[in-house]
């Protein structure tokens, strides 16, 4: 168990640079997940904690110790990957004895050590199997299994379901969960799924193009995405982005005139994006409700999404479940100034303050 | 024509094919080591075992068998370590390696006649360029040919130089198959670099290197053309194996039968190692 701190961290193929420059500090015992599109740079920043990726500047720490030029094995820390990794020609047993082996731990506390991580993650059948003969989620387990034998101080796990299937998926991702309240350790693990970001994390942190976007708690960046690119990437379905220009107080987009928070701390006339989830559209009359015009519907089962214009500005609004609506309907919709997000259209940045109702859920 | 008709067409075409140019050529050979013959026009004579109790009885014929075991061995090993050898090195990143790698595949390209002369050429004893050197460095001059056991050297080191280009290749092939992740769980699991090859390298190897080893075995068995073209199986017949036994008796001493049943032997030993082999290395097993 230990913390895991990077400093400055970057990470240059000659004259491109793949991460820009990562600083954050993992306590101990805490879910962190990188989380973004492909070729961010999230895996990259994972492998250069890791140890298999060289780090063209900056340090890191694990457990209060500089390993920022130690192998991975010095590292004291255990991988999880993507296609599992297992050493196809050894047994399950030897798979998740070998790094123990490689270390030249006893045998009895290894043959303990194995015996307790296969019980914990119900592989005890399979030992004596050889890795093609396992499931995806066997496999899968195994490889949690080789990382949990180990006893590291940081667990790294890069995008370990997404060889699963989407049920899998999720019963792999609760076992994850359980997995850390368990044994406590750090860990950080490597996903283009905000669902498993959301669900798993502590705190997430989202990059791009190699830079980091935000660093917070799942609902922290779920209430108060740090910039356009946070706000699109972050929710499903996606945040509505309404581009528009501030006037008296309110955002102008076409024919739509949204009021705006307090606090918007820009001149008359300046460029806007406005964010507003759809979730967070209320439906129903009231004093100064606009019409939305009903074009697609999209039935999730528990809630119903709708997609249509409102005055020309396209827009989707998710409700509880409803067989009342139909394409061409005309719904009427009131955007609350306290859960809107506004955003900068020329930097992309959120401009408007934290706002206490934002993220709640609206009275029923 | 339905399916099935043509399933049976292509599979009746195969093995018509396989039996004109494979079987029947094998039961003639066969059937010629119970005959005695001294030519190909004249009558042959039923021989029975005959040719068989008599070659088995000659010196010459044991010697051949050994001399073949000794050269496929050693082509073999040498072959198989630097083949894996030159493979990991070119598996690496350089610059220039793909120059390097074209390169290295260049003697296997070449015709063996030509590999043969230029070692000859190599080794001669006014001009050539090896021997040069070695007298250069003070060392002895070696009767590449002369002595038994240079010339046993001679062959096996023409046809390593030859054939490990061909092991080279088909080894770099199966290292580019190894999935980078494998070596990296296993530097995370804490193993050096020579941990990683017994661990990791050698066992994802291990199909295609019981493939090549068996490949290059019977191939180097029965291989003809680059002894004949050094040593013609000599110095007094140090380097003369089953194949060029079989051909000598037959075609030199025209005592086709006795060609004949040395080559039959030849083929059931062969037959009864790929039979053993198969069943100490099985192919399906990883």
């Amino acid at each position: 168990m230990a913390e895991v701190r990077l400093n400055k961290v970057r990470k240059a193929y000659g004259a491109q640079v793949a991460v820009h420059g990562v600083d954050l500090h993992i306590r101990d015992g805490e879910f962190v997940v990188f989380l973004g599109p492909s070729g961010c740079g999230k895996s990259t920043t994972l492998r250069m904690i890791a140890g298999l990726e060289e780090i063209t500047t900056g340090t890191i720490e694990i457990g209060g110790r500089d390993v920022t030029r130690l192998e991975p094995k010095d590292r004291n820390i255990a991988m999880v990957f993507q296609n599992y990794a297992l050493y196809p020609h050894k047994t399950i047993y030897e798979n998740l004895a070998f790094g123990l082996r490689m270390r030249r731990m006893d045998k009895a506390e290894i043959d303990r050590r194995v015996k307790s991580a296969s019980a914990m993650l119900g592989l005890d059948p399979y030992l004596e199997r050889k890795p093609k003969q396992l499931s995806g989620g066997q496999m899968q387990r195994v490889a949690l299994g080789r990382a949990l034998v180990r006893d590291p101080d940081v667990f790294l796990l890069d995008e370990p379901l997404s060889n699963l299937d989407a049920k899998l998926r999720v019963r792999m991702r609760e076992e994850i969960a359980r997995l850390h309240q368990e044994v406590g350790t750090s860990m950080v693990y490597v996903t283009h799924d905000q669902v498993e970001a959301m669900t798993l994390a502590n705190r997430i942190l989202i990059m791009r193009d190699g830079h980091v976007q935000q660093v917070g708690a799942p609902l922290e960046v779920y209430d108060r995405p740090a910039n356009l690119f946070v706000a699109g990437f972050i929710g499903s379905p996606e945040m509505n982005l309404i581009e528009g220009h501030l006037e008296r107080g309110a955002l102008k987009a076409g024919g739509l005139s949204i009021e705006l928070p307090p606090g918007i701390a820009a001149a008359e006339g300046t460029p806007l994006v406005l964010g507003v989830r759809p979730e967070h559209i209320g439906v129903g009359e009231a004093p100064g409700a606009h019409a939305f015009h009903v074009a697609v519907i999209e039935q999730l089962g528990a809630q119903t999404l709708c997609i249509g214009e409102v005055a020309g500005v396209r827009l989707r609004v998710l409700m509880d479940r409803t067989d009342a609506v139909r394409n061409g309907t005309t719904l009427p919709i009131q955007f609350r100034p306290g859960r809107l997000h506004v955003f900068s259209k020329e930097t992309g940045a959120r401009i408007n303050r934290a706002d206490a109702d934002v993220g709640r859920r609206p009275a029923a | 024509m339905s399916s099935k008709a043509t399933i049976y067409s292509f599979l009746f075409l195969g093995l018509a094919v396989t039996a004109l140019l494979i079987v029947a050529p094998v039961v003639y050979a066969v059937s010629l080591s119970f005959y005695q013959m001294d030519s190909f026009v004249g009558a042959p004579k039923w021989a029975g075992l005959d040719n068989y109790t008599r070659m088995l009885s000659q010196w010459v014929f044991w010697r051949a068998l050994i001399n073949g075991f000794i050269y496929s061995f050693g082509t073999i090993i040498f072959q198989v370590v630097l083949g894996i050898g030159f493979a990991l090195v070119l598996n690496q990143v350089f610059p220039g390696r793909n120059i390097v790698r074209g390169l290295s595949i260049l003697p296997y390209l070449l015709p063996t006649v030509v590999v043969v002369l230029t070692f000859k050429w190599m080794v001669d004893g006014s001009i050539g360029v090896l021997t040069t050197m070695m007298s250069a460095l003070g060392l002895p001059q070696v009767q590449w040919f002369e002595s038994p056991g240079a010339a046993m050297a001679s062959v096996i080191l023409v046809s390593v130089w030859m054939w490990t280009p061909f092991v080279t290749t088909t080894f770099l092939a199966a290292l580019q198959t190894v999935p980078s992740s494998l070596y990296e769980a296993a530097k995370v699991d804490g193993t050096n670099a020579v941990q990683r090859f017994f661990h990791i390298t050698l066992p994802m190897l291990k199909p295609i290197l019981t493939v090549i080893v068996l490949l290059r075995a019977v191939w180097m068995f029965n291989k003809f053309d680059v002894i004949w073209l050094l040593t013609q199986g000599g110095p007094v017949g140090a380097t003369e194996h089953l194949a060029i036994l079989s051909y000598k008796q037959a075609f030199g001493q025209f005592d086709i039968g006795g060609g004949a049943a040395v080559a039959t032997i030849s083929f059931a030993i062969l037959s009864l190692v790929v039979f053993i082999y198969f069943r100490l290395f099985p192919l399906d097993t990883e």
